[in-house]
């Protein structure tokens, strides 16, 4: 398949209501020629997959799934902003939009947006084969005839009718596709009217309608002046003169999003502008936002007028009868604990040799490396700095890759649609909804792939309190932390005979801290300064399906990617820092004691002691927290090298009892007071519990968020959270051995 | 005010029994929030029917199962039909 050189790539964007099978289409469209990227500026990932059809090349672009082009989530600003702004670096030659047979009128509300573009239009109807199953007939001829664009029927999980949609796309570049003729006929009915239809055998293909939906005419006036007037006015227009349908969307929009990206509009003349003209829409009886739900509609009916059939009623499905189950209140929410026991269970269990393997393959790199490179600052910078830094990013992986595989699978199946059912109920009472659940809970995990599953909360105050909170909640990387510092200071004691052992009480309590902080931290975000409306929560439960095995795989490969990069290149830029920071002054005369205290850490830790000593830590304690800004799990090597419990770190049994003896035997500089007992052993794994060491985290708030400001606000919240929690903790903690 | 404009056989939709189907008629709340069910299929004349009450409940609507949770704010009226 090589395309001819000289022909332009064609490029047409996939569109269509979510749970329409648009990403299986995409995939079997363009097959494994895709590409994931991000549109700039925002988070919302860019599919974009390249195929050749009848010697030319095409580009898709698989855009997200919605309901409408009404701008209010960050999917939704994506479409529209590549859909409308000219400026964009796509430019959209033509539409795909796929819709459910077996909800084709909403469906065509979206459909009925799209075409007002003024693109050629081609529609994939999807799903037929549920339709018929459950009794819905649909006459697509007429469908065709009566909508005016090329409708294709598609089964894209079973690669039926790709042909005939590449048929039907092939034609697209050949045909007229410009202007929008200014007497169009639909002015006067929609079905007289010789809409734009490439490869339809039916003359004349005309020019496209500008007006297939008919707004009120109150409505269309006011669009025809403000056209007019930011026409005559082209610096109020930085993309260039508006089109008319993009002056519609400015009159239907009530977010004020496409003012503010649109327009020049400073001084907001124009904000007011708008408002006044919707205010004399209001007063003629077309109130926006109702009058665009009430004529699309309107359309969409008399486009389906004998096109589809209905059965009286719908029988029970497949979906109904797991659904009684699913969604029972007592049963389905035990499956649902069942479910996610086993899939935590699973993600540790079958993460572990893996990350074994990949922590014995690092430190046997670092072992070749330091045994073949001259002794020297090059040597310490790559195998202290580098292996180290990616090691850590490395041993990750796995974990992020069972896990989403496991919510790929359930995603896919429809089981997550449900899952959030189950949760709202609990979610709102923190003020959030049960979309918010799925990313805490993945957070338990991590907060990076957490913070990332954020991305399907539409209400920005929500995705926001979502993204502060997770980080709270315990995730694998405090293990460690809580493993070294429980099996030294914990004593192994068991009550009720053995029922009861007190290391496991403390690392149940240390995650129970992590929920109830997040708890709190989300109810009082919710309170302050992330208050408002909350919008009502309405989510599709989608039918039951089998998983695609390559939907689940790709979606792997995308988080694991995403996370290798952004975490990667953080953890790394920071590792390589903190080594700098242990290394230089470097003095090669020094002792290895005497170069900790001499460099910049060192230095600094001495420092910020004064600040760290109300929490029972010695400066060397204060380092190595420092010094784990990159990832939490640092801290325990820090520790080893700040006290020289071990010249290398393993995880073994004995490993760990020698460091539990060695931490014992620490005192305090000039001392022979033992520095560690339970209070501070308590206070650091508090502090852990709390803190926002963690540099991917805050990585992915920044690019999730496109802002510094709440990266820098979660880090400081934690922090002082931990500060607190820590200090509470180890005073409390010496009054009550005081009293004891 | 709302029982003076609307047929006395129209319910709210949680006191609808389960199975049981009605068209919907009427959507009281904030006008962005009425608007974004409307874009969601759900808007005065759709038939539903109850799968599952409560609050978030679930409602059969043109074949597809939604859920929905109705709070003070926003409140979905519906009339009963055989």
């Amino acid at each position: 398949m090589i395309a001819a050189a000289d022909t332009p790539t064609f490029t047409v964007v996939l569109v269509g209501n979510p749970n329409t099978g648009k990403s299986t289409l995409f995939s079997a469209l363009v097959g494994v020629h895709q590409h994931v990227g991000n549109y700039p500026g925002v988070t919302v990932e860019k599919k974009t997959g390249e195929m050749v059809i009848e010697g030319r090349p095409f580009e898709i672009i698989d855009l997200p799934g919605l309901y409408s082009l009404a701008p209010r989530s960050r999917d939704e600003m994506v479409v529209v902003d590549l859909l409308f702004r000219q400026s964009q670096e796509v430019a959209a030659d033509a539409v795909l939009c796929t819709v459910d047979a077996t909800n084709l009128e909403r469906n065509l509300y979206l459909v009925s947006q799209i075409l007002e573009l003024g693109l050629p239009v081609v529609l994939a109807v999807n799903m037929l084969d549920v339709a018929e199953r459950r009794g819905i007939r649909v006459d697509l001829d007429r469908l065709e005839r009566q909508l005016g664009v090329r409708v294709v029927p598609t089964q894209a999980n079973r690669r039926i009718g790709l042909e005939q949609l590449k048929a039907a796309l092939a034609v697209l570049p050949s045909s007229p596709t410009q202007p929008l003729r200014a007497t169009c006929k639909c002015h006067a009915g929609l079905l007289g009217c010789a809409c734009y239809n490439p490869g339809m055998q039916r003359p004349p293909p005309g020019p496209l309608c500008p007006n297939v939906t008919r707004l009120p005419a109150a409505f269309e006036s006011e669009v025809a002046l403000l056209h007019s007037e930011l026409a005559a006015d082209p610096q109020q227009c930085p993309d260039g003169p508006p089109t008319r349908s993009l002056v519609r969307r400015l009159l239907l929009d009530r977010s004020g999003y496409m003012q503010r990206t649109v327009l020049n509009d400073a001084e907001g003349r124009w904000a007011t502008r708008i408002e006044t003209a919707q205010t004399r829409l209001a007063d003629v009886g077309c109130p926006v936002p109702s009058v665009e739900t009430t004529a699309r509609y309107d359309w969409a009916r008399r486009v389906l007028d004998g096109v589809v059939v209905e059965p009286p009623h719908y029988e029970a499905t497949h979906s109904d009868r797991i659904d009684r189950v699913l969604t029972h209140r007592l049963w389905g929410t035990l499956i649902f604990a069942l479910v996610m026991t086993s899939v935590f269970q699973s993600v540790f269990v079958w993460a572990r040799p893996l990350m074994d393997g990949i922590e014995s393959l690092t430190a046997a790199a670092g072992g070749f490396l330091g045994s073949h490179m001259a002794e020297g600052a090059v040597r310490s910078l790559v195998v202290a700095g580098i292996l180290g830094g990616v090691g850590t990013v490395l041993a990750f992986l796995p974990q992020i890759l069972i896990l989403f595989g496991f919510l790929a699978v359930l995603e896919d199946c429809g089981y997550m649609a449900r899952a959030a059912f189950l949760m709202d109920r609990l979610m709102v009472r923190v003020g959030l909804s049960g979309k918010s659940f799925i990313p805490l809970l993945s957070s338990f995990g991590c907060a990076v792939p957490g913070i990332m599953a954020a991305r399907v909360i539409e209400d920005e105050r929500d995705r926001l309190t979502t993204i502060l909170v997770a980080p709270l909640l315990t995730c694998s990387a405090r293990l460690p932390v809580y493993g070294l510092l429980i099996a030294a200071f914990i004593p192994a004691q068991t009550y009720w005979g053995g029922l009861v052992n007190l290391q496991g009480v403390t690392l149940a309590g240390l995650y129970l801290l992590g929920i109830l902080a997040a708890v709190l931290a989300a109810t009082l975000f919710k309170r302050t300064i992330l208050r408002g409306q909350t919008p009502p929560f309405v989510m599709e439960l989608p039918s039951y399906k089998w998983p695609s095995p390559r939907t689940v795989a790709m979606r792997m490969a995308e988080r694991g990617w995403v996370f290798l990069r952004t975490a990667g290149t953080l953890i790394l830029a920071v590792s390589i820092l903190v080594w700098a920071a242990l290394y230089f002054p470097h003095n090669p005369q020094a002792t290895h004691q005497q170069q900790q205290r001499e460099s910049l850490l060192g230095q600094a830790g001495q420092v910020i002691e004064p600040v760290v000593r109300p929490l029972g830590w010695d400066w060397r304690i204060g380092c190595a927290v420092i010094a784990s800004l990159p990832a939490r799990e640092f801290v325990v090597s820090n520790l080893g090298v700040m006290y020289h419990l071990d010249d290398e770190l393993a995880d073994n049994g004995t490993q760990h009892d020698r460091w539990s003896q060695k931490l014992h035997g620490v005192t305090w500089d000039g001392t022979d007071r033992p520095v560690f007992n339970i209070p501070v052993a308590l206070g650091i794994m508090v502090f852990f519990a709390l803190c926002a060491q963690c540099a991917a985290t805050l990585a992915v708030i920044r690019r999730e968020t496109n802002s510094w400001r709440w990266p820098i606000f979660t880090f400081a919240y934690m922090t002082a959270l931990a500060y607190v929690g820590a200090l509470i903790t180890y005073q409390l903690g010496m009054w009550i051995g005081d009293g004891a | 005010m709302i029982k003076q404009v609307v047929p006395s056989q129209v319910m709210p939709l949680p006191h609808l029994p389960v199975g049981a189907r009605a068209m919907v008629a009427r959507v009281l709340g904030h006008p962005d929030h009425v608007h974004r069910l409307e874009e969601f299929g759900l808007r005065r004349g759709t038939k539903i029917e109850m799968f599952r009450r409560g609050n978030p409940c679930i409602i059969r609507l043109a074949g597809n199962k939604i859920c929905l949770r109705a709070d003070g704010l926003l409140s979905v009226m519906v009339e009963p039909v055989g």
